[in-house]
């Protein structure tokens, strides 16, 4: 499959200002979809409200555009409904955690068959760079114009904690490692998670001092850290992340039993 | 095969200039059609890729380049 017969040649160049992380993440999407050679018509893009999921739009399949936050959640009845169907949604760190933190917990618990793609890129970028759940602590937005007092979420420890199946971090930096990642996860039944750390230079860089997108590649190159470093370097996990470090890797991969085996509508067909 | 910049969808934001490990990119002085300085492919036969064929390696520009405005082509090929 060529680029621009995955992505709708029509609709480009699409609307992320220069630099945001989105593109890159579409691009490591496309290669994993390219190299496990799916079919687009089985495939379903799910997303919300937000910069993140604009990019279901671009993409030459059906899309599920729905209401801010409940991704999650109509994913959940398309996948109980048409069990024969791949679903992936692509959401953003406001979309999947702030607003719809409920229905992500929920569906972690279920561990209904769907891949998520969370584009965290700390801070509500589309509706002008107010603080969100995952700013870092004494990182600057327009809302916090004196740094963030508060401290952030852990979305892939979230949903290590509600049961999903494959949970895995990286960063728009890590090109290679994310789309072995998403090959991982798009072969995988039951709930898959993989938090993508953005760069969003023109609302969080901007006034973080870092803003130009190279920049903030750099700072993701710096301020990373392996999982398994971390532990074994006996710091608490927590500390690491409010210090403004992100911890990358593989969280989680193990093979509960998924909800719709349980309740048996798996009949209908075999995935792949 | 050597790496193309599209002018047609580059909007500048200069990524592939950092990830690039052989330099081969370098910042653009001209304005492109769209009204942004793109990036230019600057030296070529730096590229891991260069006169390679088959499967490519690094490729670390065409994965990071947040627009899809860098592609693969052939030496020989004629491209603007």
């Amino acid at each position: 499959m060529e680029v621009f017969d995955f992505y709708r040649k029509d609709r480009w160049p699409h609307v992320f200002c220069p630099g945001c992380g989105n593109g890159t993440v579409m691009n490591c999407f496309y290669r994993a979809f390219n190299e496990l050679g799916w079919n687009l018509d089985n495939t379903v893009f799910v997303s919300g409200i937000g910069c993140s999921s604009r990019i279901p739009l671009y993409i030459n399949a059906d899309a599920l555009h729905t209401t801010h936050g409940r991704a999650v959640a109509f994913a959940s009845g398309l996948k109980l409904a048409r069990p024969e169907l791949d679903i992936v949604v692509f959401t953003g760190d406001g979309d999947l955690g702030a607003i719809g933190g409920n229905h992500f917990i929920n569906g972690c618990r279920r561990n209904i068959d769907m891949d998520v793609i969370c584009i965290n890129n700390n801070i509500y970028g589309m509706t002008g760079g107010q603080a969100s759940i995952t700013t870092p602590h004494d990182f600057q937005s327009t809302t916090t114009p004196y740094g963030n007092r508060e401290y952030p979420f852990d979305l892939a420890e979230i949903a290590v904690a509600a049961g999903a199946n494959y949970v895995a971090r990286w960063t728009t930096r890590h090109v290679h490692e994310l789309t072995k990642s998403i090959k991982i996860a798009l072969e995988k039944k039951g709930f898959n998670l993989i938090e993508v750390v953005s760069q969003c230079p023109t609302n969080f860089g901007r006034r973080n001092k870092m803003g130009d997108a190279s920049i903030m590649l750099e700072w993701f190159k710096e301020n990373s850290v392996r999982r398994e470093k971390a532990r074994s370097a006996a710091v608490d996990h927590v500390d690491l992340n409010l210090a403004g470090q992100v911890t990358i890797g593989e969280f989680v991969n193990r093979d509960r039993e998924c909800y719709q085996e349980r309740i048996g509508v798996e009949k209908h067909g075999e995935k792949h | 095969m050597k790496p193309v910049v599209d002018l047609k969808y580059c909007k500048g934001c200069n990524i592939c200039i950092y990830m690039c490990p052989k330099k081969c990119y370098s910042k653009g002085v001209d304005i492109s059609p769209r009204g942004y300085f793109a990036a230019v492919v600057s030296e070529p036969q730096n590229c891991y890729n260069h006169k390679r064929e088959g499967k490519l390696i690094c490729e670390l520009c065409v994965l990071s380049c947040p627009d899809q405005a860098i592609s693969w082509h052939p030496e020989g090929e004629e491209t603007k």
